[in-house]
């Protein structure tokens, strides 16, 4: 079968499939040769007859009706033309180019090999046949134009796109494959090295996750600008400092500017505390941002403190974090008291920018 | 008696560690790893809960709920899941779960949370409240049903509660309620989060997707 010049197609094909057995072959769209078998119809149905023709050849071979079916296809097609010697060298050279690319073995797939030679022929073909339609085959000139267009730069212009997907592809699966070896793949050597301690390996895993899913899930590049971002990062920096797990829940987000950088740094050692002093098994921070204010709650279950039992001189609470919000233009509010607990709440104005 | 639950989850490991966590206190009747197993598993089953995962490999969680509820709408979904996408964790809900909380859960606090939907109440972890007020965000009013577009101030408060990790007890003593009427507040969110018109919702997530 491979002789042919091509098959029908079975599965692309609306009469008998030589339309979308040229398109295969040609590795082109199914459409653009459908367009031009309507075109060439419209001249005195040659379309139909060669259609029919090639239908015959891709049947049974029969080589001997097909040619004479060509044959009166080429010549109704002269006759639309105004039989003429321009016309006829047109037609020639552009069922030679034709020819000439299936021959070939012409695929126009990337890669493959492309006939130069029936390239040429079938421009020279439309060239001589727009140079002569001015005048009597005025319904031609448009599909002549189009059928040359289509021919010859369509295929380029496909197998461009076809190429740049192909590389995108490629560069991201090489970004997934670098992302998976600097981080997956680690801590899955690092959990095999602590496996007898379990503390720790939980503390790795968790961490993991934390980053695949916001690489997953999260926006890109601008992600490390953003308040949510900036209070993961804390927060898993904080497990992995302590071993606590910090739970995080956002409704909103807002780009980072000093203002909320201060929030985030406040939030940080608020849940640093907690983790270090409370004895609580889990760490809640919650971050809203509304539409005039960002709030920032971090909460444990654990021990709780007796505020006036702490020296002023304290710099965690005192000055890292409710010094901080004050320069910052917010405020700070420790709710605790022995036994139940502590949850620290930091609010901020939003700036107007 | 114990309650009937289906696992629906396509990792065997993560299978494994819940079976081990609540077999004890509850009874795992069938599992299942894609949505073409679970809609016939849970059909013929007819379990209390289905602790159902967002992501499946042939399908989200909420072909499973669609594929169930017309035959079995006594069945009652617990979503369970890794994803930090708020708009799969809200679709999933929106299909018709009781709650969603995430797979870090303790065996404990999830023995409580399949009971809880067993009776019908909802479940809020605080990620899914704080996603739940984003959607809902104040001031912004969504148009159409008023009543049903937007959430009280109580229920807001409940919700914030719940996102910053109390428990409804400890809200109930806060704001001073029942436990009952804190359960009903949160009820009452998935309720307008179901019914709420789906245009608006869906403009949301567009945006989130957006930031």
């Amino acid at each position: 079968m491979s002789s042919l010049l091509f098959e029908r197609s079975s599965d692309d094909r609306l009469i008998a499939g030589v339309c979308g057995g040229i398109a295969a072959r040609l590795a082109v769209d199914a459409t653009l040769v459908r367009l031009v078998f309507a075109i060439l119809a419209l001249a005195g149905g040659a379309g139909i007859l060669v259609y029919l023709a090639l239908w015959i050849y891709a049947r049974g071979r029969r080589a001997l009706p097909a040619a004479i079916l060509f044959a009166v296809a080429s010549a109704a097609i002269l006759f639309a033309l105004g039989l003429s010697g321009t016309a006829l060298l047109g037609a020639t050279l552009l069922v030679a180019g034709f020819v000439t690319v299936l021959a070939a073995g012409g695929s126009l797939r990337p890669g493959g090999s492309v006939p130069r030679l029936g390239v040429v022929l079938l421009v020279a073909g439309a060239v001589i046949f727009l140079g002569r339609s001015g005048a009597s085959g005025g319904f031609l000139a448009p599909g002549a134009v189009a059928g040359a267009l289509v021919l010859v730069v369509g295929p380029w212009l496909w197998q461009l796109t076809t190429e740049r997907t192909e590389r995108i592809r490629l560069q991201e699966r090489a970004e997934v494959a670098a992302r998976i070896h600097d981080s997956v793949l680690q801590t899955l050597a690092l959990i095999q090295r602590h496996a007898g301690d379990p503390v720790r390996v939980s503390t790795i895993a968790r961490r993991q996750e934390r980053e695949l899913r916001r690489w997953l899930y999260g926006s890109g590049v601008s992600d490390a600008e953003s308040l949510v971002a900036a209070l993961a990062d804390a927060a898993a920096d904080v497990e992995e400092l302590h071993g606590v797990p910090v739970e995080l829940a956002t409704a909103g987000d807002t780009r980072l500017d000093d203002g909320t950088r201060q929030l985030v740094l406040a939030a940080r050692e608020a849940m640093t505390n907690a983790a270090k002093f409370s004895g609580a098994v889990e760490i809640a921070v919650y971050a809203e941002v509304g539409a005039d204010t960002v709030s920032v709650f971090v909460r444990d279950r654990g021990a709780g403190f007796d505020r006036t039992a702490v020296a002023p001189d304290r710099r965690g609470i005192a000055e890292s974090i409710e010094g901080r919000l004050k320069r910052a233009g917010g405020t700070a509010t420790i709710v605790t008291a022995p036994g139940s607990g502590t949850e620290v709440e930091l609010r901020l104005p939003r700036s107007k920018s | 008696m114990k309650r009937r639950v289906v696992l629906v989850d396509d990792h065997e490991l993560f299978r494994a560690g819940v079976r081990g966590e609540i077999a004890a206190s509850v009874d795992i009747v069938g599992e299942a790893g894609t949505v073409a197993e679970a809609v016939p598993l849970i059909r013929e089953l007819d379990p209390d809960v289905v602790l159902l995962d967002v992501h499946l490999p042939d399908g989200g969680g909420e072909g499973v709920i669609a594929g169930v509820t017309q035959e079995r709408p006594a069945v009652k979904f617990l979503a369970l899941s890794v994803s930090d996408a708020a708009e799969d964790v809200i679709g999933v809900i929106r299909a018709g779960a009781r709650g969603y909380v995430t797979k870090t859960i303790s065996g404990s606090e999830l023995e409580v949370a399949i009971e809880r939907v067993a009776q019908g109440d909802a479940v809020f972890s605080p990620r899914l409240a704080g996603f739940v007020l984003d959607a809902f965000r104040e001031g912004e009013p969504l148009g159409g049903d008023a009543e049903l577009e937007n959430l009280t101030p109580r229920e807001r408060e409940v919700l914030q509660l719940i996102a910053r990790g109390y428990r409804y007890k400890e809200i109930a003593t806060r704001l001073h309620l029942s436990i009952k009427t804190v359960e009903a507040h949160v009820s009452s969110v998935l309720r307008k989060l179901q019914l709420t018109s789906r245009h608006e919702l869906s403009r949301w997530a567009q945006e989130r997707r957006l930031v």
